[in-house]
């Protein structure tokens, strides 16, 4: 991770970047999201997470940027398992993460400018540095010069582009999205699968997990669709036969 | 470290929530005002002990029937006296003159008292290192003599006036207690508001990976302005009045106390502001200690 005094290893580089190892998690007793799930993630991948509303996709991306901890199992993400991070390591976790959600999670009065630029700041980068990294990020998300508007008064849509420009301004090494089209109409939505694909072509990885079946069918991507606490990995996406085969009957 | 970032957010939340601050700086003010009032009243009330502790002076009163070779004697023999700097006569009449003078303007009753109400009076000039021990051995001795009537050293005055000082400062601690506990709750409520009005922000900064620290330093930031200027206003608000007051009561109170009645030393009036700070530090992180588990 980005903090410490992690060395360069090629071993390291060649690892997955994310596995998830019988991962048990619940919220109250006998009712378990996720039951042993499992799931591997390589460098560089563009991953949709679907399933019905309650199936875990919002709680895999939680455990994730340890918004909740894991009751059993690993999740390795770069090497490391994230659920025994202590406290006082979660912050480095998450400087290695760029989390994209449906309610956009802006500071409205805060400017475009500034609710970009905080992901910098944490860092401590000179306002320098944190001045062109945020106008290339609006930039590429299509907000080049609305820097100085407030976020409170911008569109869903480009309120939901400022929040990508958030995730992406730090280079993370892979974006969560947590339905992030779920409050915007269809075209905005694709729109914005588009800005992820852009991001993700430039060799992140993205984990986008979303209801949306129409999303996933504009794609032929890689679809893991959480049912009943297990993963059920469908590689080439859902508009193939492989995916009606992999669905329970 | 405080960085650029950690400032500016402190300034733009305090700019943004400048009414919930203000009402904070308000209270804050007003119990600073008590404990500022008690400090002032002690410093005065020190300046007028430490006068008459080191008065340095005494009267001898006289009996009536005493004669002018009593007083004559008496004159020399107290010349004669280790520690007796001056020794000075004055009669009767010279006391219902001088009293009248004073007291003519307020009060008219008084100043027509009769001479004999007035007794005679050697004042005595004593030596501020003078020991109390030789200063009571001096007054027993005369009090035996047979035209001294009574021996006034003003000791049990001081003594009373020691007595209220320390009263005073116990008053005063008393406060203090007061207003740390008003300040921590005053700030403390203050944060809380501030936070659940910006728990979007803490959120949002929890999630692109700040620390505790950097969320908190901020808040910390306000807590501790919000302290210092309360204290800082009720400085203000407390040296207006004392102004206002002096302009009309110094002559009278100066003769009737001995002394100019002074503000709040640099120091203290310093050392106020660097509580209401620290207090207002130590109350918002106290406030902020569950709130970034996000």
């Amino acid at each position: 991770m980005r903090a410490g005094n992690a060395r360069f290893s090629r071993e390291a580089a060649q690892r997955p970047i994310l596995v998830f190892e019988d991962v048990f998690k619940s919220y109250r007793e006998g009712t378990p999201v996720l039951r042993g799930m499992n799931l591997v993630i390589e460098r560089g991948e563009f991953v949709f997470v679907t399933g019905p509303s309650g199936s875990g996709k919002s709680t895999v991306l939680r455990l994730l940027y340890r918004g909740e901890t894991v009751d059993d199992g690993r999740i390795l993400f770069l090497g490391r398992d994230v659920a025994r991070l202590r406290e006082d390591a979660i912050p480095f976790l998450r400087r290695n993460l760029g989390i994209v959600f449906q309610d956009f999670k802006l500071v409205p009065s805060w400017s475009a400018y500034e609710n970009v630029a905080v992901a910098l700041e944490v860092l401590g980068l000179p306002q320098r540095l944190i001045r062109a990294r945020v106008g290339e990020a609006l930039e590429r998300v299509g907000l080049a010069g609305r820097g100085e508007d407030a976020a409170g008064v911008l569109s869903g849509g480009e309120q939901q582009r400022v929040a990508i420009a958030r995730a992406i301004v730090g280079e993370p090494a892979l974006i969560l999205a947590d339905e992030p089209t779920g409050n915007l109409d269809p075209q905005l939505g694709i729109d914005v699968l588009g800005l992820f694909e852009e991001i993700h072509e430039n060799g992140t990885t993205v984990l986008f997990a979303t209801h949306d079946r129409t999303l996933l069918e504009v794609r032929p991507r890689r679809v893991v669709v959480l049912d009943e606490g297990k993963a059920i990995d469908v590689p080439n996406g859902i508009a193939t036969e492989e995916f009606d085969n992999s669905l329970p009957h | 470290m405080i960085s650029v970032s950690t400032t500016r957010r402190a300034h733009r939340g305090m700019v943004r929530e400048w009414r919930l601050h203000a009402l904070s700086i308000f209270s804050l003010a007003v119990a600073f005002v008590c404990l500022g009032s008690a400090l002032l009243v002690v410093t005065n009330l020190r300046a007028v002990e430490e006068r008459w502790a080191h008065a340095g002076r005494a009267s001898v009163y006289l009996k009536e029937g005493a004669t002018q070779d009593d007083v004559d004697a008496l004159r020399a023999a107290l010349t004669r006296v280790p520690g007796v700097n001056a020794v000075h006569y004055v009669s009767s009449g010279e006391a219902r003159v001088e009293f009248g003078q004073r007291e003519l303007d307020s009060n008219s009753v008084l100043a027509a008292l009769p001479v004999e109400a007035f007794p005679a009076s050697i004042e005595l000039d004593v030596a501020p290192d003078m020991p109390d021990a030789d200063l009571a051995d001096m007054v027993g001795k005369m009090k035996a003599l047979p035209s001294v009537d009574d021996v006034e050293t003003y000791q049990s005055w001081t003594e009373r006036l020691a007595r209220l000082v320390r009263g005073g400062v116990a008053a005063s601690a008393l406060l203090a207690v007061v207003v740390l506990a008003a300040v921590l709750a005053v700030v403390g409520s203050t944060m809380r508001l501030a936070l659940q009005r910006r728990r979007i922000e803490v959120e949002v900064l929890k999630l692109v990976g700040a620390t505790d620290g950097f969320v908190k330093k901020p808040f910390v930031i306000e807590g501790s302005l919000q302290g210092a200027l309360g204290a800082a206003g009720a400085i203000a608000l407390l040296a207006v009045l004392f102004l206002l007051v002096r302009g009309r009561l110094d002559g009278e109170l100066a003769a009737l106390i001995g002394v100019e009645p002074t503000f709040l030393p640099w120091p203290v009036a310093l050392g106020m502001v660097a509580l209401g700070a620290l207090l207002g530090a130590t109350a918002a992180l106290a406030s902020l200690r569950k709130m970034v588990a996000i």
